[in-house]
């Protein structure tokens, strides 16, 4: 039997991952307010989860006790704060005000209880590169502030930090007021890119424009990696244009899930199998993040 | 464990003495409170998540003979109190099932039912004869999933439940339950051809034929058109489905549909289950199995019961 933790991605047994080390925790919301045109973070404190999560890694959250919504929602970790002891205690989540959730959530007061568990998925490779490129538009920025200060050092998450020497956030929205969190971004000591469809802030362009225009200028790509996350099409976009420059890539997939944590089956991608072939394979498990040459976007 | 930080408070209270077990036929278990195939992975997902041990039985995803990928995206949509799916029996394949999987849950001290669909009578014969002979508490026929199309739908048809279920019987070395569709004009009968045909228990309900629209793009949400509606929006569905059985047939009834507390827990017993199983639940409230184990002997104590025998149909009407 393989073991569950070392099988690589190309096994066809579905069990060969699941959420290790998951805790669910109820508790409340201790903070939530808007920071952005439609954009809220919310923080809980989660001790538990806040110890273990790795950059990249979500978790799925529900109002507590109600029927409706019913079933949990994905959403990206933004940021881990530590009490003045220096541990690990809250989780901050950002989030879109879209739909059945997110909604209500935005209108929640401080002390509404929710429940929520996690860590979830793999979390980002933490592959060593000179520069750092995260690429990301919609709300796909959420995972990247801590990936971003993993990489720079500023901020470590059980595993080696400090594994880029640059980092670079190429972040695009509709319009300006969508943007959030660029402040803290830059805080965080990346080099901070904007762009929007309307060019309300930064340049008038699309995500994977800016980054083919960035290629480009760095010329010799060999130790350039790049992450993305947001919608699929742009996902895809950013995948093309890394594989014509050969430079490596990881992008961080968004399909819907219903329970987070692999017992379900609902959340699968088109991967590319080894034999050439590709097998639906769960992203709450065996992703959010894969490297980019394995989605079959088709 | 986990579930230490959800009901903090369940541990400290002291443990009414009372029996927890419950008989099915052939197929003792040490509890009622079971996971819903198909809602509980294969179980290793869950190793971490739940004392798997805790539970009275566990159901691994349907296996079919042949692996299957399932149907495309999107495979589940949410409506209101409940989970429309259509994931279409993704699974590994019986060879990979007895290769990678059994070996692993025959070791979790906790009887492992295992849940099978075929086409064909003959693919559940075969699939229950080979893993009734694994060291498997009991197999389940999933004579009810609404997603896959092609086969003869054996739950609906009661002769050829009965057909199914007899032929499981005779060449399955261990209790046979019968998994049954809510989808039909009369349930009792189809319950009753399994009685005759054999099956240790029936188990009731399966997810209800549904669809949900997207009216503007004009078209259905789920990837394959219609699915099976689930969770807390068919728990009264699931519960007239066991009165009806429980009035009609003498064997045990396993309750399922929405259960989502440990009132809706005694409410299946009451009405006639002798052990439910979890399902849809286990998504969005992952800890929750074990957490109803912990508090079933302080409900059955509320009434005055001493045993979980005690309370099952005793429904007055
Ligand atoms: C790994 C992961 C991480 C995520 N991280 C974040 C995050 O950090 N911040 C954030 O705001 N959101 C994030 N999401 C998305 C989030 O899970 C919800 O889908 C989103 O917040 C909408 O939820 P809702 O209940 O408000 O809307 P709903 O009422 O569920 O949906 C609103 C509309 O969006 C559509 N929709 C819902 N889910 C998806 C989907 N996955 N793909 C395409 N369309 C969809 C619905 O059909 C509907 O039309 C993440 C998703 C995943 C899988
Ligand atoms: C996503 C999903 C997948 C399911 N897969 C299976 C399956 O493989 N085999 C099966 O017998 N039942 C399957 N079911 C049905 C459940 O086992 C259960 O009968 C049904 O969901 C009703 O219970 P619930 O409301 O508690 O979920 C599935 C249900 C859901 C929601
Ligand atoms: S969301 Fe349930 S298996 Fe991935």
């Amino acid at each position: 039997m393989s073991d569950p933790n070392t099988a690589d991605c190309d096994s066809n047994l579905h069990a060969s991952y699941y959420a290790d080390g998951m805790q669910q925790v109820e508790t409340e919301l201790v903070e939530n307010e808007q920071i952005a045109q439609s954009t809220y973070r919310l923080r809980v404190a989660a001790p538990t989860i806040a110890a273990r999560a790795v950059p990249g890694q979500f978790v799925m959250i529900r109002l507590a006790g109600v029927n409706a919504p019913l079933i949990g929602r994905a959403l990206a970790i933004y940021d881990i704060v530590n009490n003045d002891q220096g541990d690990p205690t809250w989780v901050d989540l950002v989030y879109l005000q879209k739909g059945a959730f997110t909604t209500p959530c935005s209108q929640s007061p401080v002390g509404t209880p929710v429940s929520l568990w996690g860590p979830l998925g793999n979390g980002f490779d933490p592959r060593p590169c000179d520069r750092l490129i995260m690429a990301v538009g919609g709300i796909g920025q959420t995972p990247m502030l801590l990936l971003g200060r993993e990489a720079n050092g500023a901020q470590a998450f059980g595993r080696p930090n400090g594994w880029a020497k640059d980092v670079e956030l190429i972040y695009g929205a509709r319009n300006e007021g969508l943007l959030a969190g660029v402040d803290d971004f830059r805080q965080a000591g990346f080099d901070v890119q904007l762009c929007t469809d309307d060019g309300s802030a930064g340049q008038q362009a699309l995500v994977p424009a800016i980054l083919e225009q960035r290629l480009q200028e760095i010329g010799d790509t060999a130790s350039v990696r790049v992450v993305t996350c947001g919608p699929e099409i742009m996902m895809e976009k950013v995948a093309e244009c890394c594989q014509k420059h050969h430079v490596d890539c990881q992008v961080s997939m968004e399909t819907p899930m219903a329970c987070g944590i692999g017992i379900c089956f609902s959340c699968v991608a088109k991967v590319k199998q080894a034999d050439g072939n590709w097998d639906y394979k769960r992203t709450c498990v065996e992703g959010p993040i894969f490297d980019a040459g394995k989605i079959d976007w088709s | 464990m986990n579930q230490a930080t959800a009901t903090p408070t369940d541990s400290d209270q002291p443990i009414p003495n009372v029996d927890l077990s419950t008989k099915l036929g052939r197929l003792a278990l040490p509890n009622p409170i079971m996971v819903a195939s198909g809602t509980f992975g294969y179980a290793r997902e869950m190793q971490e998540v739940v004392d798997v041990s805790k539970l009275g039985g566990v159901l691994p995803k349907t296996i079919t003979a042949e692996p299957r990928v399932g149907n495309a995206p999107w495979r589940t949509v949410e409506t209101t109190g409940g989970l429309l799916n259509a994931i279409g029996l993704d699974n590994d394949g019986v060879d990979a099932f007895c290769e990678h999987h059994l070996p692993y849950l025959v070791t979790l001290n906790t009887p492992i039912v295992v849940s099978v669909a075929g086409r064909t009578e003959d693919d559940f014969v075969s699939l229950a004869q080979l893993v009734g002979q694994l060291g498997v508490a009991a197999v389940e026929l999933n004579l009810s999933c609404p997603n896959v199309s092609g086969g003869i739908d054996f739950g609906t048809n009661a002769s050829s439940c009965h057909d199914v279920v007899a032929a499981a019987r005779k060449a399955c070395p261990v209790p046979i339950l019968a998994k049954l569709t809510p989808n039909v004009t009369r349930i009792a009968e189809i319950a009753k051809a399994a009685q005759e045909g054999g099956a240790d228990a029936v188990c009731l309900i399966n997810t209800v034929l549904a669809m949900a629209v997207d009216w503007k793009k004009r078209k259905p949400i789920l990837g394959n058109g219609m699915g099976g509606l689930s969770g807390p929006a068919i728990k009264p569905i699931a519960l007239r489905c066991v009165h009806q059985v429980a009035s009609a047939v003498d064997i045990p009834i396993i309750g399922i549909g929405g259960i989502a507390n440990i009132d809706d827990v005694m409410q299946f017993l009451v009405t006639g289950a002798s052990a439910v199983q979890i399902g849809t639940a286990n998504y969005y409230d992952p800890t929750l199995s074990t957490r109803l184990v912990d508090q079933l002997p302080a409900a059955l104590a509320e009434i005055n019961a001493s045993s979980v025998s005690d309370v099952i149909r005793t429904l007055q009407v």
